[in-house]
This record gives structure tokens, C-alpha cells and sequence, in this order.
């Protein structure tokens, strides 16, 4: 190795805190639960520790990168920019809570070993992708996800597992290939090209500006697999069947993240809004998730089995992240950029709670969640701050969202985003509001009327409880604190200033 | 000091809730009356100190209180607190009714304490959502249904109402309620800003059309929660139309006559279905329907004459100070009155009820004739040499019609078996009246003190102004009624009662009719018909129908052979790709 330099190193040790947790888990015994958990939150507690370095470093003004040749001409770079580092601030708090709930979850569970190691490598993958410096980087590590990920979905091993698993693989790895294609033309036409670099794109907008937009038609549809943006949403629906904490993973930092974050960043760091504005590719993409906000909401609305709604709801919400990318203003940007960290706490505390749903009562469908509110009220309290988020109700962090998307639209003149922002919130209101009604407002089944309450003993594991009371809790303070100074609203606003000035 | 102060009316409800969550019960239940008091003291020593600044906290919360917001903050503390005596024994039964009971309390504070949209509209979404549950407690089929129509009102409102509050934001100077009330004067959008306000709060006062949930939710709520609701949360869309319209900025004058119609047409159409009513509760809140009008009326009368705009502002407000703790001691009373036994606590009771029907008639003395009285003399200072103030008279005599009416149907109320068993304990019993009667002594001493206060340009009404104006629409009205009694007597004629929530039943039988009529005439049509209205379950079911129909879609997509098809011809592309630089010559 040559010099070690703190600087150059904190990227790769970052990735470190879940690549070597892995290989040691990998190596462990199933029956050896206690070392298994202590490396698990060890890692995860060394990942935010390391965030929290990073974060005051950059803070400071220092900058991070490390860089090898990979290939004549192409390098392999993990570099702290400020839209990667919000993304690995969510992707290390969101794993500590998600690593404890997996923990209480699995309990006694089977094929214990092989799930935490894929679970570590799924977390390093997304950090990987996190800090891709350059679009090679990013595939790299984007197709690691793909992998590590398939063993978490199959997990159960039963025929439906193998059917989501299969449909998860399938739409991954075409839109992995679909990527290369766009990455290897770009190579083509405009040799290495990094992030935030976007003088080699600039150059060719003269002379090859339909390869330019075609190349990011690839790319986003490369992405857009990943991001579940419709039509190619299909596989999100079938791969819920995975254990609850990996739905938590998938549906909040690492999957469909991944891809709404690979556009973030095509858009912004790659092209750079105004070259993507000339090329007019905005308006596509704002129309795209126009469409996807409202067909996931009206997909989710028939949806008994819980998961499922809130796998058609992911693809609704993650959706605004792409209209954020598409409403080329100060308030828009903000709104996609801070929906990011919004939509991944308030959809991971849903999955818990869903999860706890199951593992205690037994209860997956909505027909069945009559009153469990008496019987699981902290973490029903944490379901419905979470749902008031999805819908946009004040003061949660989903309302912030939906505050700056609005205006940010009206701000770019394309006031008929918000028609659309109040139809997704009605139809969120009309499928999360009856659910709230049915948990807190119903008497439990078989519960007589007058009869003393049923048991409240479903409640006493911290590990299942704890994340998602956290989360639930943080969906309510991040709105609440919107205009403090660490705020990620106030973090997404400082970073769209950048992108919207360059 | 001053962040005590103002931020107390706010966090004290809120930690009452917590309180009541961990420690339920008879020992902590008294806490309910005592949440509103830090509002009552804010409302009462006024902005003395300034409202302090919160960058940290939301979108930068800004906390106003001006004479108007005063009078309405301190109506909605006394009513909360009179009812919060009343709502101890719903909250020591279940647990969950206190914790929605303080949080719409904090809303309705937090909406007249706000002066920034973002935290108005939060408090007002939170105020709507949390009031859900006060309708709901009784979980009977009818408070069921009384709570799906009211939610689904509520959300449609909340929607309009952020639509409306994003097109004025975009050209705002800031978030301030002046800043969007300037910048709804100056959109291009005016009009459509300004329909989506008025619709948006239209919901929550009850304007006709849109007051259908209203007579299904007020009196579906236990009698406590109805005091609330009909006296101080009602009040919330009259506060967002002062705030927010461009009143005092421009003249409206086609919103404006649209307003004045509609106000008129509510306190007519209000008082005619109450007229109907059997159930003193329902009729009650068909009243609260039509005094809206009168101050949807004179919102509108505002809308026309910016220059006197704060004077009808502020006459606005006292009426609705007026009507709040009339209507709350008028369901207070209706509630009592089964757990009251007989005897001179009956007899009180009914008395209260007689004083605060002559108030919402405008008999002379009474709150209402000052508040009428200055209302008139708004009207006249706004639209000199119109009739309004004739037309408002004559809805008087039909507000003095229903009040007679309610008195009738209190009177044959008959005390439940246990109340008069339990009332052997006079002075608990004697006791549990003292809230209310004070609340009875507070309709006759605030609204002719805070009006002078808030109003120093109108002359205050002389006595025989008074007796002349006031006292004709009560004598008329008595008149009538006892003509009316008269006629029945005699001839026996019984007026239909007009279903409770008039427009949703209305639509519910004309589509159960065509349903009927077409089975009848075109069985084929008939089915389609019955499956296009069922409701929201056969629009589930048909969402449904069409989801596996794309669901087997998705699974064809997802088979072996298709994604293998698709792998491979990506694959091709690839090569093609990887060949590219060739074929360019890089």
C-alpha cells in the first residue's frame, strides 16, 4: 500500500465497516448468535461513527478521495461530494436500525449466516454506489447490489420467494445490461467522463447532442429498473416476499435508492441540469414520474396484503424523488434531494412496522389489522406518523417534500406538478387514512364489546421495537426541526443551490 | 419569559396529552379544563410582550395575535375549557379520547396563534384530523358515518386549501399571512387562489353545499366534543378567510356577491331544515349552520369594500364570539340536560336555554342584539343604502322559529332513570353545573365588552336603537311559532323531517332510486348502474378486477423465456455498443 493518508482512506474504510463484517460472517458458524451480533453492530456502529468524521471533515472543508487505475484509462474512484455524502448519511443510520430490527427479526431463524453476509454486502455495495466517483465505479458496484441482493429476496426458498427472486433478477440485470450500453457509448464518444466534471459533456453538445440524449435514455432506463419507475415496476411488487428487514433495506437505502439515486446524479453531476435542460430531457422525465406517482397510488389502493401496499407505494414515492430531479428550480431540486432521506425514513419505519405485524400477530393483510393499535400501540403509533408522512401531512417530514416539489413546479413554471402532488395525496389519504381508521378505531376480532382489553404483551423484544419507534419518532423531528441547521432540508437546500448555480 | 408565554398555549395541551396517556383516570382527568387556560391568559394580557422568533423550528414558525385573533383565541379557550369540565367522563372511560381531545385543542390554538402559513396550515390539518376521533368516539353505525363523510371533507378541504396556499406562495414576499393575503391581491391567479380559499375553508364554516358533513358530525360527537366543535372549531375557516383573502387589499366585488348570496342562503336554507329536525342536537347544528351565513355574509361584505374591510373584520369576529359561546351553551345545556334530574337544575338549565336562544335571535340586552347591532352598522358603513341589513333581520325571525322549536323538544325530554337516582347528591350535582352557568354569565358580559374594544370607530348601539331593531324578529318569531303550534293543533299537519345531512342522504337515495326504477325498467343497465355507485367497495373491486388483470400481465413479463429474450437482445446491444468505437473511428 502506498501512503495512508486519512483522507484517501476514510472512502474505502467506509466501505470496510460492512465489507469485513461480511467476510466474518460468512466464516462464522450459524449457532454462533452472540459474535454474529456483536460484528454486525459493530460495523454498523463503526459505519455512523465514520459518517459522523466525514461529515464534520467536510464541514471543515477538507475533501475525501481515493482513486486507482482499474483499467488503461479508467479509474476506479471513491470521492465525498455533497450529494453522495447525504446519501451515505441515510444509508449508515438506516443500516444501524436495520441490522438491530434483522437481528430481533431473524431470532431463531434458519440460514441465518448466509443472510447477514449478503445483508453486509448489500450495505457495501450501496455505500460503493454512494460514493462512485465516475460512472464505472457506480456499475461496478451497482451490479454487486444486484448479486448480494438476490440471496436476501430468495431467502425463505419457498416457491414464491424463488418467483420474486426470479422476477427481481431478471429486471435487474436487463437493466444493468441497458446501463453498460449507455456507459460504454458515452466512453465512446467523450472518453472518462467523472461526476462534477462537466466540461467533457459540454464539448459535445454541438456536434452529437442526439447521442447525447439517447445515451441518457439508457441511462435512465438502466436506472429506472432499479427505481421501479412504471412500466418497469413490476418486479417490486413480487419481490416484498423477502424477510421484512430486507423490504426495510430494499424499498428505503438500498435497492430502488440506488437507482433514484443513480438518476440524481446522471442529471446533476453528470450532465448538469443546465446542459440537461438544453437537450430538453426534463420535461420526459417529469412526465414519466407524473405517470408513476399516480398509477402507484391507484395499483396500491387495491391492495389487501399490506406489504404489497406499500411496495405500490414505494413506487409512488419514489417517484417524487424523479420529479424532483425534473423541476429544474431552487425548491424543486431541494424537494427531490431531501425526499431522498424522507422517503427512506418513513418507508422503512412502514416495513418494520409490517414486519412486527407478522412476527407478532400473525397479521398481513389489512382486512386483519382491525384494533391492533390497543395491542401494539408503539408501534402502531410509528405506522401512523409514517403513513401522515406518506400522505404529506404537516408537521412530518413527508409534508416538506411536498411543500418544496409544489412550489418548486409553480417556480419552474410547470404549475401543473402540483394537480398531480394533491391527486397522489388524496390517493394516499384514501389508502393509508382507512388503515389508521381500522388499527386505531376498531375493536380487535373476537374482542367482545366492554370486555377488558386484550394483552399488550407483543411488545417486549427492544431489537423489533426500538428501530422503529426511532425512525417513526426521527419522521416527525425531521419535520418538525426542518429549519434547523443540520436539517436534511436545510442540507438539500444548500446542495440545489450548487446545482442549480453550476 | 415571552417564549412562556406563548409558547405555553401550545406545549401545554400537548404535554396534558402525554400526562393523560401514561396517567389515566379520575385523578388526572381534571387536566382536560385546565389545558386552554395558558390561551385564555395570552388572550386576555394581550401581546404585551413580542412573539418570539423560531428559525429552528419547522419552516420558521411566526406566532401574531391581533385584536381579532384575540377575541377568537379567547372564545375558544372558554368554550374548551367549560367542555373539558364536561368531557372528564368520556376520557376516564376510553383511553384515546383525551389524547384526540387535546390535540385538536392544539390545533384550533395553534391556527389563531399562527401568522405564517406553514404553521397555520399545520395546525389546522392537525386540528381536522384529531377532531376525527371526537366524532367517532361513540362507535355507532351513525358517528361512523358521520366520521367517513367528515374525513373525506376534511381531506378534499386540506387539499384545496395547500393547492390555493402553493399558487400564492410562489409570488409572495414571504410566508407571512400578510405577505399571502398581498400576494393572492396581486397573483395572476387571483381568482382561481381565491375560489380555492374560499372552497377550501368553506368546508370547516359550513357554507351550504359544503356543510353536509356538518349536521352528521357535530351532533354525532358526545355533547362536550359538539360544544367544541360547533362553538370554537367551526370558527377555524372564518379565521383562514380574514387572514388570507385579499380583505382590505382589493375589491372583489364578484366574489364578493357571491359570498354575500351564499351567506344568505345558508342562514336561510340552516334555519328552514332545522325547522325539520327532531333531534335537538341535529337541530342545533343546522343553527350553527346558518349563523355561519350571517358571517360568511359579512366576509364577503368585506371582500367589497377594502377601505372599511378591518371594521367588518372585526365585527365578524365579535359576532363569532357571540354565536361560540351561545352554541356552546346551548349544547352543553341538550347534553345535561338527560343527566340532570328533575327540579330547579332542570329548570336551570332550560333557562340558559331561553337566554342563549334570545342571544341567537338578537333579542334586546342580550349578546346577540350587540353583536347584531354591530354587525348592521359594519354592513351599512361597507354598503351604504343596500338592504342587507333588512334581509338580515328577517333571518332573525327564523333564528327566533328555531330556537322556540328547540325549546319545544328540550321540553319533552324526559331525565334517564340512573340521572335522577344520582342526583340525591345535591351539591356535586349543584357543582356540576357552576362551569356551565358561568359559561351562560360570560355569552351576556363578553360580547358588549370586547366589541368597543375591537371596534372604536362604530358608535356603540343606544337602548331604543336596541328595542327597535332587536325586538321585532323575536316578537315575530315567538308570534309565529305560536301561530304555527296553533295551526298543529288544530289540524294536525306534520311537516317531514328533512334527513340529517340533507345533501349525502339526498344523493344516496336518488342513486338507490335510479337503482330501483332501472331494475325495474332495464335489468342489464341496472346491474352496470348498481356496480358504478355501490360505493367504495365496488370501486375497490372493480381497481381490483383490473389489477389482476395487470398483475397477469407483469407475470408474463417476468417468466424465464420473456427475460431471458430480454437479457439476450440487450446483450446484442452490448456487442453493438462495444463495437461502436470502431465503427466511429476513436
Amino acid at each position: 500500500m502506498p501512503e495512508l493518508d486519512l483522507n484517501t482512506a476514510l472512502p474505502v474504510l467506509l466501505l470496510l465497516t460492512s465489507l469485513v463484517p461480511a467476510a466474518v460472517i460468512f466464516l462464522l458458524a450459524e449457532e454462533q448468535e452472540r459474535p454474529r451480533r456483536i460484528v454486525n453492530m459493530a460495523g454498523a456502529l463503526a459505519k455512523v461513527a465514520l459518517t459522523g468524521v466525514l461529515i464534520a471533515g467536510v464541514l471543515r472543508g477538507a475533501e475525501y478521495e481515493w482513486r486507482r487505475a482499474l483499467l488503461p484509462g479508467i479509474d476506479l474512484v471513491l470521492r465525498v461530494d455533497p450529494i453522495p455524502l447525504l446519501f451515505v448519511t441515510l444509508s449508515s443510520l438506516l443500516w444501524l436500525t436495520t441490522t438491530m430490527y434483522a437481528i430481533g427479526y431473524l431470532e431463531q431463524g434458519e440460514r441465518r449466516s448466509r443472510f447477514f453476509g449478503f445483508f453486509s454486502l448489500c450495505v457495501t455495495a450501496t455505500i460503493g454506489i454512494a460514493l462512485a466517483g465516475n460512472l464505472v465505479t457506480f456499475l461496478l458496484f451497482y451490479e454487486l447490489l444486484t448479486i448480494a441482493t438476490y440471496p436476501l429476496v430468495v431467502h425463505k426458498g419457498d416457491r414464491k420467494a424463488l418467483i420474486g427472486g426470479r422476477a427481481y433478477l431478471l429486471y435487474s440485470v436487463t437493466g444493468g445490461a441497458v446501463l453498460l450500453v449507455g456507459i460504454a457509448w458515452l466512453h465512446a464518444l467523450a472518453g472518462p467522463v467523472e461526476f462534477l466534471d462537466y466540461v467533457p459533456l459540454a464539448g459535445l453538445v454541438d456536434a452529437h447532442a442526439t447521442s447525447l440524449t439517447w445515451i441518457f435514455v439508457l441511462l435512465v432506463a438502466g436506472l429506472g429498473v432499479k427505481t421501479a419507475v412504471v412500466p418497469l415496476h413490476g418486479w417490486l411488487p413480487k419481490a416484498m416476499v423477502a424477510p421484512a428487514p430486507v423490504s426495510s433495506l430494499l424499498h428505503a437505502v438500498a435497492v430502488v435508492k440506488a437507482g433514484a439515486y443513480g438518476i440524481v446524479r446522471v442529471v446533476y453531476d453528470l450532465y448538469g441540469l443546465a446542459l440537461a435542460q438544453e437537450l430538453q430531457l426534463l420535461t420526459p422525465l417529469l412526465v414519466l414520474a407524473a405517470v408513476t406517482i399516480v398509477y402507484g397510488s391507484l395499483r396500491a389502493l387495491a391492495q389487501d396484503d399490506l406489504k404489497r401496499r406499500l411496495a405500490y407505494s414505494t413506487v409512488s414515492q419514489l417517484s417524487y424523488i424523479v420529479l424532483g430531479v425534473g423541476i429544474a428550480s431552487l425548491a424543486g431540486v431541494t424537494g427531490g434531494l431531501v425526499h431522498l432521506i424522507h422517503q427512506g425514513i418513513q418507508k422503512v419505519t412502514l416495513f418494520y412496522c409490517a414486519g412486527n405485524l407478522s412476527k407478532q400477530l400473525g397479521v398481513t393483510r389489512i382486512s386483519q389489522m382491525r384494533g391492533v393499535g390497543r395491542r401494539m400501540p408503539l408501534t402502531m403509533g410509528a405506522f401512523t406518523v409514517a403513513a401522515l408522512g406518506m400522505i404529506g401531512i404537516p408537521p412530518t417530514a413527508g409534508f416538506v417534500t411536498k411543500w418544496h416539489l409544489g412550489l418548486g413546479g409553480l417556480q419552474a413554471g410547470q404549475g401543473w406538478v402540483i394537480w398531480i402532488l394533491l391527486l397522489s395525496s388524496v390517493l394516499n389519504a384514501a389508502y393509508f387514512l382507512p388503515v389508521i381508521g381500522r388499527i386505531w378505531f376498531l375493536r380487535p376480532e373476537g374482542e367482545e364489546a366492554g370486555a377488558p382489553t386484550m394483552e399488550r404483551d407483543h411488545e417486549r423484544d427492544p431489537w423489533l421495537v426500538l428501530p422503529a419507534v426511532a425512525t417513526g419518532v426521527s419522521v416527525l423531528v425531521v419535520g418538525l426541526l426542518a429549519g434547523a441547521p443540520l436539517s436534511p432540508l436545510n442540507w438539500a437546500a444548500s446542495i440545489a443551490g450548487e446545482v442549480v448555480g453550476s | 419569559m415571552n417564549l412562556v408565554l406563548w409558547l405555553s398555549p401550545i406545549l401545554v395541551p400537548l404535554t396534558v396529552g402525554a400526562v393523560l396517556t401514561l396517567r389515566p383516570g379520575r385523578g388526572t382527568s381534571w387536566l382536560l379544563a385546565a389545558a386552554p387556560a395558558p390561551a385564555l391568559l395570552l388572550a386576555v394580557i394581550g401581546p404585551v410582550l413580542p412573539a418570539p422568533e423560531l428559525p429552528w423550528l419547522l419552516l420558521e414558525p411566526r406566532l401574531a395575535l391581533d385584536g381579532v385573533g384575540r377575541v377568537l383565541l379567547a372564545l375558544t379557550a372558554l368554550v374548551w375549557i367549560v367542555a373539558g369540565v364536561y368531557a372528564r367522563s368520556e376520557a376516564e372511560q376510553r383511553g384515546g379520547y383525551a389524547d384526540w381531545w387535546l390535540l385538536s385543542l392544539t390545533g384550533n390554538i395553534g391556527l389563531l396563534l399562527s401568522d405564517d402559513i406553514l404553521t397555520f396550515y399545520t395546525a389546522f390539518v392537525v386540528m381536522t384530523l384529531a377532531a376525527y376521533g371526537l366524532v367517532v368516539h361513540t362507535r355507532t353505525v351513525a358517528a361512523r358515518r358521520a366520521g367517513r363523510v367528515y374525513l373525506v371533507l376534511g381531506v378534499a378541504g386540506e387539499t384545496l386549501l395547500l393547492a390555493g396556499l402553493l399558487l400564492a406562495a410562489t409570488d409572495a414576499a414571504g410566508l407571512r399571512m400578510n405577505d399571502i393575503a398581498a400576494a393572492v391581491a396581486g397573483s395572476a391567479n387571483r381568482d382561481v387562489i381565491v375560489g380555492l380559499l374560499l372552497a377550501g375553508f368553506g368546508i370547516k364554516a359550513g357554507v351550504i353545499g359544503l356543510h353536509i358533513w356538518l349536521p352528521l358530525a357535530h351532533p354525532a360527537a358526545p355533547f362536550a366534543a359538539s360544544a367544541v366543535l360547533s362553538g370554537a372549531m367551526i370558527k377555524a375557516g372564518l379565521v383562514g378567510w380574514l387572514r388570507l383573502l385579499p380583505i382590505g387589499e382589493v375589491a372583489l366585488p364578484g366574489w364578493s356577491q357571491l359570498l354575500v348570496a351564499l351567506g344568505l342562503a345558508t342562514a336561510v336554507l340552516g334555519v328552514a331544515i332545522g325547522l325539520t329536525q327532531r333531534s335537538p342536537k341535529v337541530l342545533l347544528a343546522y343553527s350553527s349552520v346558518s349563523q355561519m351565513g350571517f358571517i360568511t355574509l359579512l366576509v364577503g361584505v368585506a371582500l367589497a369594500a377594502p377601505e372599511v374591510a378591518p371594521v367588518v373584520a372585526a365585527a365578524a369576529a365579535v359576532y363569532a364570539l357571540h354565536h361560540g359561546i351561545a352554541k356552546a351553551v346551548l349544547f352543553l345545556a341538550v347534553g345535561l340536560l338527560p343527566r340532570t334530574g328533575a327540579g330547579w337544575r332542570r329548570n336551570a338549565l332550560l333557562g340558559g336555554v331561553v337566554a342563549a336562544g334570545l342571544a341567537l335571535a338578537g333579542a334586546p340586552l342580550s349578546s346577540g342584539a350587540f353583536a347584531k347591532a354591530w354587525m348592521k352598522q359594519a354592513i351599512d358603513l361597507a354598503l351604504p343604502g343596500g338592504n342587507l341589513t333588512r334581509l338580515a333581520s328577517l333571518a332573525a325571525v327564523g333564528t327566533t322559529l328555531l330556537m322556540v322549536r328547540l325549546l319545544g323538544l328540550l321540553l319533552r325530554t324526559q331525565p334517564t332513570p340512573e340521572s335522577s337516582t344520582a342526583g340525591g347528591d345535591r351539591s356535586r350535582a349543584a357543582a356540576r353545573l357552576a362551569p356551565w352557568a358561568s359559561l351562560v354569565v360570560a355569552m351576556f358580559a363578553l360580547a358588549p365588552l370586547a366589541a368597543p374594544a375591537l371596534l372604536p370607530v362604530l358608535a356603540p348601539p343606544t337602548a331604543s336603537s336596541l328595542l327597535r331593531e332587536a325586538l321585532w324578529p323575536v316578537v315575530v318569531g315567538v308570534l309565529l311559532a305560536a301561530g304555527a303550534a296553533l295551526v298543529q293543533r288544530r289540524i294536525g299537519v306534520r311537516v317531514p323531517e328533512v334527513w340529517p345531512g340533507d345533501l349525502v342522504v339526498l344523493g344516496e337515495r336518488v342513486v338507490a332510486g335510479t337503482a330501483r326504477g332501472l331494475r325495474a325498467a332495464a335489468p342489464p343497465i341496472a346491474t352496470a348502474f348498481s356496480r358504478a355507485t355501490a360505493g367504495p367497495q365496488a370501486a375497490a373491486l372493480a381497481l381490483g378486477r383490473t389489477d389482476e388483470g395487470i398483475d397477469r400481465l407483469e407475470d408474463r413479463l417476468t417468466r424465464w423465456r420473456t427475460g431471458g429474450a430480454m437479457v439476450a437482445l440487450v446483450a446484442i446491444a452490448v456487442t453493438a455498443a462495444l463495437l461502436l468505437p470502431d465503427l466511429t473511428g476513436r
